[in-house]
């Protein structure tokens, strides 16, 4: 019924019918699993210094919005130029519920997934009516007219010094022990959202993306409900952005508008996307270790930073234009032999 | 015989331009009928009207008994017209087995047909039409034949019961083009299809299609068999000038 087979190259697990392979050869090892595994054991390596540890965490809730960024702009082949208006919205129920009515984090979380979806919905027809540049523009008003609302109704939303004093996910008593807690929960959300999109992505729903992302027209034409997948590729993702702002706001106990909803957010989100390499997924998470590391490391230097930082990020991305993603995807193209190739913008 | 698809005083407008002008006629089943006409006359608007890109401004299309006017073209591909581009246009950063997949699985109603089935089903019609030795190259790296025969593959794919040929023989070379030629009999008899069939070189079409209808300026100016077609006075007259008719 159940054997577990050592052979030279390979462990064979057989369990009824089913049978799993395990290649032992470096070169066909599963890189994911590898990745997710370093990441699992680097914490134990840096949990004395709570800073290196607040970094990664904050790098796993970057990669988990720009995971679902890649997906949202290879589904509806378009651009998302604010992505933090649902990180602002999930941010921003999580807190107000919270602080104002006492509501926990459970619930906070189902109300923030109802706030965002119903949100999401309400702005999707922007998929249909507007391509482009149009597509870009509208995007990228939305989280600038959050803001706004959130200084001119500042005795609510505090959008300047930002509202503090959120209930925590959870407390373990010591300080150390909670941030090595959080960084496996916000590791947990990546690798959530990195397994779901990866299987959506290599499902026939994910052959549907890439269709409309190469050619909606033609998409249309042998079949495919355009309107259909760009709405709940634009719906989904969005969903999962606002979840991270939840996240946000119950691990640093604090949100505040001008720090998620400004621009500076979305061209750290936007470029943590193509440093990674144009919308891959994959990319999406060295990207976001990339911004995140980069962002600490540069915060000696003072407040030339300011400058530093974006110009660092510029050069990066004229230097490769495949992103540090292609640096590898380029030697290694075969590992994704049969797989879907989708154009990424 | 019952019409399979049947345009009554079909009209398109662009602004002032009129591209369709009343065209009717019918297509039956089984036929492979040609539709010829002079450069802008109409033929690839008229298939766009059919293939739901454009919708008509005034007039029916009516598919198998049902109204198609004003349907989504996604809908009217799976009720079973599929048709190939005068351009190719493949999906093209993606595989040759996917852009076939893709049909596969949307062209009709697969309401639980995983990838990998749905690939499977796809080398079939690859196989069909010679490119199963080119399922893994990205259809950008394609040659112009290659892609018109995946285009035909993806079609056929869709399992359509008439197909739409928008110039499958533009850009071949005499061999290609007689091998695409053999192809799209094959694949009639193979598949029981009915073809429209737009098609620029005369002698193609002369030989293949049973019926010719001709497009000029929008406006049908003769329907027939091609013999007839060939010695009609307004066909002379569209083609080479009022002075040779």
């Amino acid at each position: 019924m159940v054997s577990l087979e050592f052979r030279r190259d390979r462990i064979v697990f057989r369990y009824g019918d089913q049978k799993y392979e395990w290649v032992i050869e470096p070169r066909y090892w599963r890189n994911p699993v590898i990745g997710a595994l370093v990441l699992m054991v680097l914490p134990f390596l840096v949990y004395q210094y709570p800073n290196i540890l607040t970094m990664i965490t904050t790098a796993n809730i970057y990669a988990a919005i720009a995971i679902m960024l890649s997906l949202q702009t290879i589904g509806t082949a378009r651009l998302n130029f604010g992505p933090q208006f649902y990180v602002g919205i999930g941010g921003y129920t999580a807190a107000l519920l919270n602080l104002y009515f006492g509501l926990n984090s459970a619930l906070t979380l189902i109300v923030t997934i109802l706030v965002s979806l119903l949100f999401a919905f309400l702005i999707s027809p922007i998929v249909l009516i507007a391509r482009g540049l149009y597509f870009a523009l509208i995007t990228l008003i939305l989280p600038l007219i959050f803001l706004e609302i959130t200084f001119v109704y500042g005795d609510i939303f505090r959008g300047e010094s930002g509202l503090s004093g959120i209930a925590p996910l959870l407390n373990l008593g010591s300080v150390s022990w909670n941030y090595l807690a959080y960084y496996f929960l916000s590791l947990a959300m990546m690798l959530i959202y990195l397994l779901v999109v990866d299987k959506t992505m290599r499902s026939r729903y994910g052959l549907a993306m890439a269709a409309i992302n190469d050619n909606e027209d033609v998409a249309r034409t042998v079949g495919v409900n355009v309107n259909k997948y760009k709405i709940l590729s634009y719906v989904i993702p969005s969903v999962g952005m606002g979840v991270a702002g939840w996240f946000i706001a119950h691990t640093f106990r604090t949100f505040a508008g001008i720090t998620y909803l400004s621009l500076d957010f979305m061209v750290k989100i936007l470029l943590m996307i193509i440093i990674g390499g144009r919308a891959s997924i994959y990319g999406s998470i060295v990207g976001g270790y990339f911004v995140a590391f980069l962002e600490e490391g540069l915060r000696t230097l003072g407040p030339i930073n300011y400058v530093v930082f974006p110009l660092t990020l510029i050069l990066c991305v004229y230097m490769l234009p495949e992103g540090l993603w292609g640096l590898y995807h380029k030697r290694h193209y075969r590992d994704y032999y049969p797989k879907l190739r989708v154009r990424r913008r | 015989m019952k019409a399979l698809l049947k345009l009554t005083n079909v009209t398109k407008r662009f602004g002032g331009l009129v591209a369709v002008d009343n065209v009717s006629f019918c297509i039956e089943e089984g036929e492979v009928v040609g539709l010829i006409g002079p450069n802008g006359a109409g033929k690839t608007t008229l298939l766009n009207v059919i293939s739901g890109v454009y919708h008509p401004d005034s007039g029916t299309v009516e598919f198998n008994g049902k109204d198609i006017t004003r349907m989504p073209p996604e809908e009217i591909c799976r009720l079973g017209i599929a048709r190939t581009y005068q351009i190719p246009q493949p999906f093209p950063d993606m595989t040759a087995l996917n852009n076939v997949a893709v049909a596969v699985l949307y062209g009709k109603k697969r309401r639980n047909m995983s990838l990998a089935d749905a690939e499977l089903e796809a080398s079939y019609f690859l196989e069909f039409v010679g490119l199963f030795s080119k399922r893994n190259t990205l259809a950008r790296d394609l040659t112009l034949y290659e892609l018109r025969m995946l285009e035909l593959a993806r079609a056929l794919a869709t399992s359509p019961r008439l197909l739409l040929i928008d110039e499958a023989m533009a850009g071949l070379n005499p061999a290609e083009s007689l091998r695409a030629i053999k192809m799209i009999k094959t694949a009639q008899e193979h598949f029981g299809l009915t073809i429209l069939w737009i098609e620029h070189v005369m002698k193609i079409i002369m030989n293949s299609a049973e019926r010719i209808i001709v497009l000029h300026y929008g406006r049908k100016i003769a329907e027939g068999p091609p013999k007839m077609i060939a010695e009609d006075k307004k066909v002379i007259e569209a083609y080479l000038g009022e002075r040779y008719a």
